[in-house]
C-alpha cells in the first residue's frame, strides 16, 4: 500500500552524481531535522526541522523547502534511466531521514525502479525504523560511541535505541555498512574503536565498517546557520585512522 | 618519468630554451622586393629562410630534437603592400591559414621524398599551368629547405658525438620512418616547422591512429619495451612546450596544439589501441599544457578507458574533452561529408569538428550574440505590442539576420599561399592546387555564444510578463534601458525564473529554440562564398566576455542589461554551460538540459562544461563514477564535454568573488559544502588541502 502522494516533508538539499554515497551514480536527498546534537556535526543547516535562511557572503539562501512526496519520487524519476544505467540510485540522508519516515516510505513507493540508500543516525523508534527497512536496497549505518555516558555527552542522546536498531539491521537481509566518524579523542580512541568492532562481530552477520576521518572544516557552516561551532577535542590532531582492530576481529574496515 | 626528462620539463617551465634564440629572424623583404617576387614565391622564399636561419640545438641527453631558435616570422610584404594584398576581400585573422589539421599519418608514412615525388609527378602532368607550376615548385622548395634543415641537425649530431641522433635524421623526415623514435622525430620537424612561416593553431590530429603502426613495429620485434616508448612520448609531449610561447593566441596556452584518441577507424571499426592508452598514461605522467588530449567516446565505450581518461582529469588540467562519435558523426553526415571522412574527425585548436588533411574549414568566423538577438526582439516588440509568439519571430530574423551578416563578413576572406602546409594535406600537391584555394571540405563555423543567459531570458519573458503578468512589458522595457536601476523588484522577479542547466523543460524549449533558429539560419546559406557550407555551433570562446562587454576586434551587437535579470556587463555562460550564478541542480541535470538539443543540426562543436572539485577524484571508486558520468553524458546524446578538476586559483577567486562561485562544491569530510558558505578559515583549510592533494 502506497503512502499518500500529498504527504509532504522538508529537504534541504538534493545532490545529484553524489560519489560517497552509496553505489554507482546517486542522487543524495538530504532531509531535514535531527534529534541527535553531534558536536561535530558538519551539516548544522539539518538540525532544525524548520526551513530557515542561511546567511553568508553569497548572499541569503533558504534553506529547506516542503515538498510534496509525489513531486520529489516525480524529480527523482526524470532521472531514473541515468541512475539506473549507472548502477546507482537515490540515496536519503539528513538530518536524520527517519524522523520523516512517514514522508520517505511515500517516497520511495512511488520510484520506478530505482536503488535506494538509506543514510541514518539510527536514531528512531524500533517500529519506524523497520518499516523503512523493509522498503530499503542498502543501509548507511552510523556508529559514533558505545558508551552510552559518552554518546550522550557528545550527542545529548542515549545511544540504547541506535544499537537496538543496528541489532534489527543485523537481523535482516538488507545490505548495510556500519560508517564511524572519527573525531580526534573522541570517536577514535582505542576503546571506542574496539568496542565497535566487537559490536560488530557479535551479530549474526558481520558488517563492513567505513572510518571517516574528521576533517576540520566541519564547523565551516555554523556561522551562515547563526549556531556556534565549539569543539571540545583537538581539532589539529590526526584522527586515529586505526584499521588493524577491525581486522583482530574479523571485521572488513576501511578508511573512505 | 625519468629522471632525465623530469630534468628537461623543468628547463622548459623555467624557459631556459630561450637563452638559445636568436635576437630576430632572417630579412626576407628586401630580396623578395628585389627580385619582386609573386605572393606564393615570397611565401616559399619565407620558409626557405626560416629553415636556413635555424641553428641546430641538441642538448645532451636528448633523444628528440629541434628547438626553434628563431624568434619570430619576418614580414614578407610591407604593412601597406600587406593590407593592399586583403583589399576587396578579407584576412582572415591574423592572415595565414590557421586552426586546421594536417594529415600527419600520410606524410610520415610517405617521407619528404615521397611528397616531393607526388609533387614533380604532378607538375609534369600540369606542366603547361603557370599557376600550378609555381606552386609545385614552390612546394618542392620548400621540401628541399626542411630536409636540408635535417640535415644540418645530422651534421650537428656528429660533430658532438650523437651518432643515435644523427642516424634517426639521416633517415627522416626524408623518408618513411622504421621506427617509433623515428617517427616521433620526424613528427616533431614536420609540425613544429609549420609555424615558421606564419601558420598557427596547428592541430595533431588522430595521434594514436597514425602513431600506432610505428609503436606495433617496434613491440612486436622487441626492439622496444613499453617503458621505452614512453620515454620518448614524454620527451616529445615536453618538446610541444618549448617553443609554444612564440606561438600566437589570445592567451599562453591557446596554440592549438590538440590531439585526438579513439573513435573510429575510417572503415568504422574500434580505433582505440595501446598508443590511446599509452598517451593517457603519460600526458599523466607530464602534467604540461601540450598537447591537449581528446578522446572520442559513444554509448558503449569501455569503461577501463574512461576511467583512465578520468585519471587524466584529475591532474586538473581540463582534459581529456570529450567528443560523442554517436552524435559528431551523424552530424557531420548530415553536413555533407562522406562516412569515411565523418569517422576520421578530429578538433581543431579547441574543439571545432575537423577532418585531417581534407578540411580547409574557417571554423571561427565570428559569433552569433543570442542575448543581443533576445534582447533586442523583446525591446522592439514590447514597442510594438507584440505576443511572446511575435517576440519569438522577431529573435529568429535577428538571429539570421546576424548569420548572414557574419557569413557576408567571410564571403571574400583572402587565404595567403601556404604552400607548406599544402605538402602535409591529403591531395594538394595531387591536384596542384594550393590549399589557400580550397580543399575537399570548405566550410565556415560560427559560434552561438550567451545561449543559457538568452534562453533563461526568453522563459522569464514567456512567465513573468505574458502568462502570470507580474512585470508589465514597459516596466521591463525601461528597466533594461536603465540596467534595473529603481526597479530591483522587477529585476528580482526576472531572475527567479526557471533556468537552464536544471533541466527544466520551459527554459530547455527556449534554449533548444535558439539553436534551431540558428540551425535554420546556417541551412539557408547553401554556399558560404568558399564553395562549402555553414556550420552552427555551441561554443562561446572569448565571446561570453567580448559580447558582455565590447572589444575593438569584433563585430558582433554588444548589449547591456538582460531579461534575466543580469546586469550590463557581467559575463554571459561560456560554452554550453547554465548562465553564470545559476544555482544548478548538479552535472545530471545539465547534461540532461544539454542533451535536447539536435545535434545533427548544430555540429561545430562547443562544450558542456562542468567543473568537479578534486576531490571527487579521492580514489579508485570515485574514478569508476566519473568515468560513468562520462558514458551517461554519452548515452544522454550530448555532443561534447569539458570536464574540469577545481584547483586553488578557482579557490582563490571564489573568496574574492563569491558571488561568481555560489556552485563551487567542496568536499570537507564525509560530506560536501558551498565554499562560499564556509567560514573563511575554513575556506583557507581547504585551500591548503586542494594545494596539497595530489
Amino acid at each position: 500500500m502506497a503512502g499518500p502522494a500529498d504527504q509532504t516533508g522538508i529537504v534541504f538539499d538534493i545532490k545529484e552524481f553524489a560519489v560517497f554515497d552509496g553505489p554507482g551514480i546517486r542522487t543524495t536527498v538530504f532531509l531535514k531535522g535531527c534529534p541527535l546534537r553531534c558536536a561535530w556535526c558538519h551539516n548544522p543547516e539539518g538540525i532544525s526541522p524548520e526551513p530557515e535562511v542561511l546567511h553568508s557572503p553569497a548572499g541569503d539562501r533558504r534553506v529547506g523547502e516542503r515538498l510534496t512526496a509525489a513531486a520529489l519520487a516525480a524529480r527523482l524519476n526524470r532521472q531514473g534511466g541515468i541512475l539506473r544505467d549507472a548502477g546507482g540510485g537515490v540515496s536519503f540522508s539528513g538530518g536524520e531521514p527517519l524522523l520523516q519516515a512517514e514522508f520517505v516510505e511515500a517516497v520511495i513507493d512511488r520510484l520506478d525502479r530505482l536503488h535506494v540508500l538509506l543514510d541514518t543516525s539510527g536514531y528512531a523508534d524500533e517500529t519506524r525504523f523497520r518499516r523503512l527497512l523493509a522498503k530499503v536496497d542498502m543501509v548507511f549505518f552510523d556508529l559514533k560511541l558505545m558508551d552510552p555516558d559518552l554518546h550522550e555527552r557528545y550527542t545529548g542522546c542515549r545511544n540504547e535505541p541506535i544499537l537496538r536498531n543496528l541489532q534489527i539491521l543485523s537481523q535482516s537481509e538488507c545490505a548495510a555498512v556500519v560508517r564511524v566518524p572519527l573525531v580526534p579523542g573522541v570517536t577514535d580512541t582505542a576503546a571506542n574503536l574496539e568496542a565497535i568492532a566487537r559490536a560488530c562481530h557479535s551479530f549474526r552477520r558481520p558488517f563492513r565498517v567505513d572510518l571517516l576521518p574528521y576533517n576540520r572544516a566541519a564547523g565551516g557552516k555554523y556561522g551562515a546557520c547563526g549556531r556556534r561551532f565549539s569543539p571540545g577535542w583537538d581539532e589539529s590532531r590526526p584522527a586515529n585512522a586505526d584499521t588493524t582492530v577491525f581486522a583482530r576481529f574479523g571485521i572488513e574496515a576501511r578508511v573512505v | 618519468m625519468v629522471r632525465r626528462l623530469e630534468a628537461m620539463r623543468e628547463a622548459v617551465r623555467e624557459r631556459r630554451q630561450a637563452a638559445e634564440r636568436q635576437s630576430a629572424p632572417p630579412d626576407v623583404l628586401a630580396e623578395c622586393e628585389r627580385e619582386g617576387l609573386s605572393w606564393m614565391q615570397r611565401v616559399c622564399r619565407l620558409f626557405v629562410r626560416q629553415c636556413e636561419a635555424e641553428r641546430p640545438v641538441i642538448a645532451p641527453d636528448q633523444q628528440i630534437v629541434f628547438t626553434r631558435t628563431v624568434p619570430a616570422v619576418p614580414a614578407i610584404y610591407s604593412d601597406e603592400a600587406w593590407r593592399q594584398r586583403f583589399a576587396g576581400g578579407k584576412a582572415h585573422e591574423l592572415g595565414p591559414i590557421s586552426n586546421i589539421c594536417a594529415d600527419w599519418g600520410l606524410v610520415l608514412a610517405a617521407g619528404l621524398n615521397g611528397r616531393r615525388r607526388v609533387a614533380l609527378l604532378t607538375r609534369e602532368r600540369r606542366s603547361r599551368d603557370p599557376e600550378a607550376v609555381e606552386f609545385l615548385d614552390g612546394a618542392v622548395a620548400c621540401i628541399d629547405a626542411l630536409m636540408a634543415l635535417a640535415g644540418r641537425y645530422a651534421d650537428e649530431a656528429e660533430r658532438i658525438g650523437r651518432d643515435d641522433v644523427a642516424a634517426v635524421l639521416r633517415r627522416v623526415p626524408a623518408e618513411p620512418p622504421r621506427s617509433f623514435r623515428e617517427a616521433l622525430q620526424a613528427l616533431r620537424f614536420l609540425h613544429a616547422s609549420v609555424w615558421l612561416c606564419g601558420h598557427y593553431h596547428v592541430g595533431l590530429g588522430r595521434f594514436d591512429q597514425y602513431m600506432m603502426p610505428y609503436l606495433e613495429r617496434d613491440l612486436t620485434a622487441g626492439r622496444l619495451t613499453v617503458a621505452a616508448a614512453e620515454e620518448l612520448l614524454a620527451e616529445f609531449f615536453i618538446a610541444l612546450n618549448r617553443d609554444s610561447d612564440l606561438y600566437p593566441g589570445v592567451q599562453q596556452g591557446d596554440n592549438g596544439q590538440s590531439l585526438m584518441l579513439g573513435g573510429l577507424t575510417r572503415a568504422g571499426r574500434c580505433a582505440v589501441n595501446e598508443m590511446t592508452r599509452m598517451v593517457l598514461r603519460v600526458a599523466c605522467d607530464v602534467t604540461m599544457i601540450d598537447p591537449k588530449i581528446n578522446l572520442r567516446v559513444d554509448r558503449d565505450t569501455d569503461l577501463g578507458l574512461l576511467e583512465f581518461a578520468a585519471s587524466l582529469t584529475r591532474r586538473g588540467l581540463g582534459f581529456p574533452q570529450y567528443s560523442n562519435d554517436d552524435v559528431v558523426i551523424p552530424g557531420l553526415l548530415a553536413h555533407g561529408y562522406s562516412i569515411e571522412d565523418a569517422r576520421d574527425y578530429t578538433v581543431a585548436a579547441c574543439w571545432e569538428y575537423i577532418i585531417p588533411g581534407r578540411g580547409m574549414e574557417i571554423v571561427n568566423i565570428g559569433a552569433v550574440s543570442f542575448p543581443a538577438a533576445v534582447d533586442s526582439a523583446i525591446r522592439q516588440g514590447i514597442e510594438a505590442g507584440d505576443s511572446f509568439d511575435g517576440i519569438l519571430a522577431r529573435t529568429r530574423a535577428n538571429i539570421r539576420q546576424q548569420t548572414r551578416d557574419r557569413v557576408a563578413d567571410y564571403r571574400h576572406v583572402i587565404l595567403p599561399p601556404a604552400p607548406w602546409y599544402s605538402v602535409l594535406m591529403t591531395d594538394c600537391i595531387e591536384r596542384g592546387r594550393d590549399l589557400s584555394c580550397g580543399a575537399r571540405y570548405n566550410n565556415v563555423g560560427i559560434h552561438g555564444a550567451g545561449s543559457a543567459n538568452a534562453a533563461d531570458a526568453l522563459v522569464a519573458v514567456k512567465r513573468f510578463v505574458f502568462d502570470e503578468a507580474r512585470v508589465q512589458p514597459r516596466i521591463l522595457a525601461a528597466a533594461l534601458a536603465y540596467d534595473w536601476r529603481g526597479y530591483e523588484e522587477a529585476r528580482e522577479t526576472m531572475a527567479a525564473g526557471p533556468r537552464v542547466g536544471n533541466n527544466d523543460d520551459d527554459a530547455d524549449a527556449m534554449l533548444r529554440f535558439l539553436f534551431d533558429a540558428f540551425a535554420e539560419a546556417c541551412e539557408g546559406i547553401p554556399d558560404n562564398g568558399r564553395g562549402g557550407r555553414v556550420r552552427p555551433g555551441t561554443g562561446s570562446a572569448m565571446y561570453y566576455v567580448w559580447l558582455a562587454r565590447g572589444h575593438d576586434g569584433m563585430r558582433e551587437p554588444a548589449v547591456g542589461a538582460t531579461a534575466d535579470g543580469r546586469h550590463q556587463g557581467e559575463f554571459f555562460s561560456s560554452s554550453l554551460a547554465p548562465s553564470p550564478g545559476t544555482r544548478s541542480r548538479g552535472p545530471l541535470s545539465v547534461l540532461q538540459s544539454f542533451a535536447k538539443l539536435d545535434y545533427r543540426r548544430v555540429c561545430n562543436g562547443g562544450p558542456i562544461t562542468l567543473e568537479l572539485s578534486d576531490a571527487v577524484f579521492r580514489d579508485q571508486e570515485a574514478l569508476a563514477k566519473v568515468a560513468m558520468l562520462v558514458r551517461q553524458f554519452a548515452r544522454l546524446g550530448c555532443q561534447q564535454l569539458q570536464l574540469n578538476t577545481l584547483n586553488v586559483a578557482t579557490l582563490r577567486d571564489a573568496r574574492v568573488h563569491p558571488e561568481a562561485h555560489r556552485n563551487l562544491i567542496v568536499r570537507v569530510w564525509g560530506w560536501s559544502g558551498y565554499f562560499c558558505e564556509l567560514a573563511p578559515e575554513y575556506q583557507d583549510h581547504v585551500i591548503s588541502r586542494h594545494m596539497h592533494e595530489f
